[in-house]
């Protein structure tokens, strides 16, 4: 199907379920709400088919091109029907089956992930490993037909939710850094997995801790090769940074739209609602550029890493202005529409931290695309 | 154009860029066919020749004719055309009581045209387009901050009945394309300060190795990177919805971004940054002037923002 033939089926489909796909609740909810309205809005859009376009068929998906996921997740996010985030954690989770898993795994899998019948997880970061990911611990040790798991991860986002977890493992030597890491699709049902949701400080709990004690994970169940899992980490972070991006985008400007609406007269400087609109449409102009590179077939790598920062500095120049315009209504509201507005803000400040920090980034940058050499 | 024309295309722009400038420039744009370019596709060739020209730190009368042609004119490669003073987007000219009064600038092409098309506001708020022979308008050169760059200052009082009317224009819809062409001269000339910094960077040693091995060093030069690319990615896709709102948000941004980047240059080279034996300050200076040149980054910034407030929606919708 052609982009503009899928926009306007789309559209239409949207308009004619407003009612169904509405959510039934005020605000941002409890997270129970989201995902229960997630789960539904992923198995409606799945069922009419849209949530298929843009997957290969091998894996349940109806085929075409990547631009298809993009504007689905963007028109779900500017109706406010999803919450970006959790909507998007697919575009990270199914290309890492679709290009790791043994294909028969991946086409069991992946659609009871795209029709929302189950939620999956991703575990790589570990309490002492942030940034260094090729500093991760969590050992998987040979076992009788498998692996057993032992250790921790944490930052695991919808965990207490999940049917399945990506996890990196260590497998080679601790000191073997990021050539001993291996990764696994676990069950999350699995005995010795136990899950610690995390209180954090926007209000909802959607991280967590998760312990892996002496966990048997199946030897069909490991991710591309032993020892390689750097290498699918790596290949797939770019991910991250494209088609989820696209997604939040469309969020921000609607949040923007909104606050403009919202704020009293006087109340927001000009001067820094234009520098938001600027640094929001760039990254959205940037994140397009990505998208049709994308489709056009290129594999995209390290220059995401300005599409990272460039996100974090949009979405903080515009929860900033939040903080100016709705200030009250932030520091004092407890009506649906300002615990919103507040746990917006306080996430937004989460935003040059989470996926890579900017720190990260801006070595990749300096690395990468500069050619500066090593750091040392 | 499809990907190899576009590879020759950019080869030979550069190739007149790097080894001319002013009227010998204009030349060698001709040859290449670069005004069938700028008909054919207008976002590729501004966007190339105009980062091309910021990088190489040049002139020529592109801006002249991508306004022109934005205006509708007849013949837009005849005449100069007179912008608005620096930090100003209005049209220069103002016409009332049977007379046509002018406050602008010009490009260098100014001085190397007989004719001059002058937009002026009518009383009605329209605007119209009138031809004049330039000695009928005063002319003085400007050195200032950026002498290469050959801007003049114009003046003009005259009876409007004696000139030629080209008719009702257009004007911001001609600032637009303006505004995305210096924005594009501007993510040029930071791309080029950016590189010599880079250079430097990885050349100079102190405490035994490359600064470039220093993260403070490094985040500079990334921070400018990702600056520049926004401002690059804004004026691209700018071209798709060319309407003022979007062109004055893709030109605040140029200007606020490539200053950003000039500034970051300037920190990383430091010393000799700071000196004429080194070429950064070329484009420190031409920087300053073209944030100014058809609305000053900050006043467009403002502007977009106040309009954002009273409208309530952006500009621009960028559909995939």
């Amino acid at each position: 199907m052609e982009l503009g033939e899928f926009k306007a089926a789309v559209d239409r489909w949207l308009d004619q379920q407003a009612g169904a796909l509405a959510p039934e609740f005020e605000g941002i909810g409890t997270l129970d709400q989201q995902m229960a309205q997630l789960r539904k809005v992923m198995r409606l859009s799945y069922e009419a088919g849209f949530m298929r376009m843009g997957w290969p068929e091998r894996v349940g998906g109806l085929g075409g091109s990547n631009l298809l996921r993009a504007y689905l997740g963007e028109v779900l996010t500017a109706r406010d029907i999803v919450e970006p985030g959790m909507y998007s954690m697919p575009e990270v989770l199914a290309p890492t089956m679709i290009d790791y898993a043994p294909p028969g795994l991946a086409a069991e899998m992946v659609p009871r992930l795209l029709s929302g019948e189950e939620t999956w997880c991703q575990g790589f970061s570990e309490p002492g490993t942030g940034s260094n990911l090729g500093s991760l611990a969590c050992r998987a040790l040979p076992a009788d037909d498998g692996w057993t798991v032992q250790g921790q991860k944490v930052w695991t986002s919808l965990a207490q939710y999940a049917a399945r977890c990506v996890l990196l493992t260590r497998t080679g030597t601790p000191e073997s850094t990021h050539r001993g890491i291996t990764a696994f699709f676990v069950d999350m049902g699995s005995p010795g997995i136990t899950i610690r949701p995390i209180e954090s400080m926007h209000g909802v709990p959607e991280f967590n801790e998760v312990f892996f004690d002496d966990v048997f994970v199946p030897a069909d169940r490991v991710l591309g090769e032993v020892n390689q899992g750097w290498s699918i980490a790596m290949d797939l972070l770019p991910y991250e940074r494209s088609t989820a991006l696209w997604h939040r985008a469309a969020y921000l400007r609607r949040r923007l739209e909104r606050l403009v609406a919202e704020a009293p007269d006087g109340a927001l400087d000009p001067a820094a609602v234009g520098e938001a609109a600027q640094q929001l449409l760039a990254f959205r102009a940037r994140s397009r550029a990505t998208q049709r590179r994308l489709a056009a077939g290129e594999t995209l790598g390290p220059e995401t890493s300005v599409d990272k920062v460039l996100l974090a500095t949009a979405e903080q120049a515009v929860f900033d202005l939040v903080a100016e315009g709705l200030g009250t209504e932030v520091a004092m509201g407890d009506d649906p529409v300002s615990v919103r507005w507040r746990a917006e803000f306080l996430y937004s400040r989460a935003a040059s931290i989470y996926g890579g920090s900017a720190e990260i980034q801006r070595n990749i940058i300096a690395r990468r695309l500069l050619a500066l050499g090593d750091d040392r | 154009m499809d990907a190899a024309e576009r590879e020759l295309f950019v080869g030979a722009v550069r190739r007149a860029t790097d080894s001319a400038a002013g009227a010998v420039l204009d030349e060698a744009l001709t040859d290449l066919g670069w005004a069938d370019a700028l008909e054919s596709d207008r976002a590729e060739a501004v966007g190339v020749l105009f980062e091309a020209q910021g990088a190489a730190g040049v002139t020529s009368a592109a801006l002249d004719l991508v306004m022109a042609t934005a205006l509708g004119m007849p013949d837009p490669g005849a005449a100069a055309l007179v912008l608005p003073p620096l930090r100003r987007r209005d049209a220069p000219g103002r016409l009332g009581s049977g007379r046509c009064t002018v406050r602008g600038v010009g490009t260098a092409a100014l001085s190397r045209r007989g004719r001059a098309v002058v937009v002026a506001s009518t009383t009605h708020g329209a605007a119209e387009a009138v031809a004049i022979e330039r000695g009928a308008l005063e002319v003085a050169p400007v050195r200032g901050l950026d002498p290469d760059l050959g801007l003049v200052v114009v003046t003009g009082d005259f009876v409007a009945g004696d000139r030629e009317s080209l008719g009702p224009v257009d004007w911001d819809l001609a600032v637009a394309a303006g505004q995305l062409a210096v924005a594009h001269e501007l993510v040029g000339t930071a791309r080029a300060a950016l590189e010599l910094a880079r250079l430097h960077a990885l050349e100079r040693i102190q405490f035994g190795r490359p600064i470039a091995a220093f993260q403070a060093v490094r985040h500079h030069l990334a921070e400018a990177l990702v600056s520049l690319e926004a401002a690059s990615a804004l004026a691209t896709a700018a071209w798709e919805e060319p309407n003022p709102g979007t062109a004055a948000l893709a030109k605040g941004l140029a200007g606020r971004s490539a200053r950003t980047v000039v500034r970051h240059a300037q920190q990383v080279l430091a010393g000799i940054g700071f000196t004429l034996e080194h070429p950064l300050h070329r484009y420190v200076r031409r920087t300053m002037l073209l944030d100014q040149l058809l609305g000053a980054g900050a006043v467009l910034t403002r502007q977009s923002g106040a309009d954002l407030l009273a409208t309530g929606a952006l500009p621009a919708t960028l559909p995939l």
